[in-house]
């Protein structure tokens, strides 16, 4: 019986994730994580953007006080990636 | 169509008896009589109404089992009430409320087309025999002042003797004038012999039973009218078959704003009322003998043509109740047929089917839909709550404007939607979140994250409810302190209302949407403090009385946990699916306490600036 290499590569990938199934979790919340936090990055460029050409007050301190959300929020993602990471190096 | 009627009906009528008036005090003796016997039917009903709640629907209940029970106690308690109407009300109430079945109604509707007779007999028999109006005076006396009494069942009965007085006065006045319209006019006259006078008579009945609205007064005037030969004998017999068919119109134009139930039930009441009427119009040669027989063998004299009719009267629909009696089962599947229930579109759940269960996926997507429908549906009952205009909340006029435009508050029964729409479609969310229920901690997570914003969506209702009450109140306020207040507090809800709309719109692009929920925590938090700053103050300065405090503050709460709830709910639906992103999300996104550290943070670079 041939296998072809494609489906070699399948195989084995199957099998690792079986064998390492935990690792595996770990490595999607670490992508989700990294995603998240790169499109809160994104997002807080573009507020701060919004932020410098607002002339309304009070729309300014809005765009202020989200931007203030979001990077409480980017320092909790950052945290819990580096706990996560640290888990995943054990 | 019952509105187009009314409007073209009344007038006409009114023009037709001023004219009448007009021309003839004697008719005008005559229509005030029918005007105070209708009234007395009023004050009878009202008066039969004290005493409902209670003994008559017990008695209802036990008396209902059977169909010759039904009948007879139709007889028996339309003969009490003398009205068949009040009857066929408490009917149709019994049947909306699933207490009797439509055949136990049906056998009640029989029942009180014969106990209505009875009324044909107590005036022909005793009405004209006797100077009742001399009853009608003390009866009225001793009623009022039992209708001015504490006492419920007093007052009942004050109504019920108030009832008969003016019955018995409407009698008199409808006799006095045919004796004298008589001696002006011989109506006699204008009788029709034969099968033309036959039909003619009876449509006529039919259109006084519709003006009057009551097949009873309709017969008394007939037996008055006869009494003084103003109308031959067979002319009365068509009119009192014409009244047996007219009171079924009545009860048509009633039913049309009813449900399915109230329906049905007219509809047997036509269909049992027509057939009587044409057996009578088809026989009316073998019933006139019968009549005369039956007559003789009780021993009415053979000129007494007004005991003669109410022999008629209570014959003819003895027939027809022996002639429909056996196709009651096959009337009843007939009207099930015809007039079916018609299922309320919110009450059902849309989405959740069975055969989605089988497949986890598909049973989930269903769940998310029939929330996102609850949600709507309740975003429209929040807005109507506080006297808004969804459209104009998620549109992009100013919300200053919007409020200002809806500055009067506007009845709306949130208990109502609540009970038969969102309460239902919840429970039914929840029924099947327990039939999917699954040992894999994913789907687990998911379907409870569903169960949670449905559990917000109650929450968040309820306490619209709250708010509403006191808000109706005080939105126009002459106080403008406590009417600013107030109109902030909805403009506040309707603010999130409108940012929550613009988040979930945007959801599919973007991935940070759960995110984005938490810049409107912190405003929630942060008006709350403003809020209580502001509350301080109006009481310290007197701008508001002890009462009006209370009640803000108690309402400020309730704002504050619609919009924590409306936040919550989407929170848990928005991508309540799985997946890297979406779980990273709700990891990242803050908690109150981390909310309240931001919120710290921002006072305390304010204080410094």
């Amino acid at each position: 019986m041939k296998f072809d290499n494609a489906l070699k590569k399948k195989l084995l990938k199957k099998l690792k994730s079986y064998m390492n199934a935990e690792a595996e979790q770990l490595q999607q919340e670490d992508d989700g994580l990294s995603k998240v936090l790169k499109k809160l990055k994104k997002k807080e460029k573009h507020l701060k953007a919004l932020i410098a050409a607002e002339r309304d007050e009070d729309e300014r301190e809005m765009l202020e006080q989200e931007l203030k959300v979001i990077h409480s929020q980017r320092k909790k993602g950052i945290t819990l990636l580096s706990s996560l990471r640290k888990k995943g190096n054990k | 169509m019952k509105g187009t009627l009314q409007k073209v009906m009344l007038p006409t009528i009114l023009v037709i008896l001023a004219y009448g008036f007009w021309i003839s005090p004697d008719f005008k003796e005559i229509a005030a009589g029918v005007a105070i016997f209708l009234f007395g039917m009023l004050a009878l009903e009202e008066g039969f109404k004290a005493f409902t709640g209670g003994t008559l629907e017990k008695i209802l209940k036990k008396t209902t089992n059977k169909l010759w029970k039904s009948i007879s106690f139709g007889v028996v308690s339309t003969s009490i009430m003398q009205s068949s109407s009040l009857v066929s009300v408490i009917t149709i109430s019994f049947l909306g409320a699933g207490l009797i079945g439509l055949s136990q109604g049906i056998g009640i509707i029989f029942g009180a087309n014969l106990g209505t007779t009875t009324g044909a007999w107590l005036v022909a028999g005793f009405g004209l025999k006797v100077k009742i109006s001399a009853y009608a005076m003390p009866m009225l006396v001793f009623g009022v002042i039992m209708i001015f009494q504490k006492s419920r069942h007093l007052k009942g009965i004050g109504y019920i003797l108030t009832g008969l007085g003016f019955l018995f006065l409407g009698i008199h006045h409808m006799k006095e004038g045919f004796e004298t319209f008589k001696s002006a006019i011989d109506l006699a006259e204008y009788a029709v012999a034969g099968y033309p006078g036959l039909f003619l008579f009876t449509l006529i009945g039919i259109f006084a039973t519709v003006v009057m609205q009551s097949s009873h007064a309709t017969l008394v005037l007939i037996i008055t009218a006869l009494a003084a030969q103003q109308i031959s004998y067979e002319n009365a017999l068509a009119l009192a078959i014409g009244a047996n068919v007219g009171t079924t119109i009545t009860a048509i134009l009633g039913a049309l704003s009813s449900n399915e139930v109230g329906k049905r039930l007219a509809g047997a009441h036509l269909i049992f009322n027509v057939t009587t009427g044409l057996i009578a119009i088809a026989f009316i040669h073998q019933l006139l003998e019968a009549v005369d027989l039956i007559s003789a063998y009780v021993g009415i004299a053979e000129a007494d043509y007004t005991l003669k009719l109410a022999v008629f009267h209570t014959l003819f629909n003895l027939i027809g109740i022996t002639v429909m009696i056996p196709f009651t089962n096959h009337l009843v599947r007939f009207l099930e047929r015809v007039i079916k229930s018609e299922p309320d579109r919110y009450a059902q759940p849309k989405y959740l089917n069975e055969s989605a269960l089988e497949f986890g996926d598909a049973a989930l997507e269903a769940l998310r839909m029939e929330t996102a429908r609850v949600y709507a549906k309740a975003t429209d009952v929040i807005a109507k709550g506080l006297s808004l205009d969804k459209k104009k909340i998620f549109s992009d006029a100013k919300l200053k404007q919007v409020i200002a435009q809806h500055a009067r508050a506007i009845d709306y029964d949130i208990d109502d939607v609540y009970e038969h729409e969102i309460k239902h479609l919840c429970s039914a969310i929840l029924d099947y979140t327990n039939k999917l229920s699954s040992a894999d901690p994913v789907i687990a997570r998911q379907i409870s994250r569903i169960r949670m914003a449905n559990q917000s969506i109650l929450i968040a209702l309820k306490d619209v409810k709250h708010l509403q009450k006191n808000m109706k109140r005080y939105i126009a306020s002459d106080n403008p302190e406590i009417s600013g207040e107030y109109n902030r507090l909805r403009q506040r809800i309707a603010k999130v209302m409108r940012r929550l709309e613009k988040i979930r719109a945007s959801g599919e692009t973007s991935v940070t949407s759960i995110l984005s929920l938490d810049a409107l925590k912190l405003t929630l938090e942060k008006n709350m403090g403003l809020l209580h700053e502001r509350m301080n103050e109006l009481i310290r300065d007197g701008n508001v009385s002890a009462e009006m405090a209370i009640s803000l503050m108690n309402d400020s709460n309730y704002t504050y946990s619609i919009i924590h709830n409306l936040i919550q709910i989407n929170h848990n639906y928005l991508k309540s699916e799985e997946g890297g992103e979406t779980e990273a999300e709700h990891m990242i996104a803050l908690n109150r306490e981390e909310i309240g550290t931001v919120l710290a943070d921002n006072l305390e670079i304010a204080e410094k600036r």
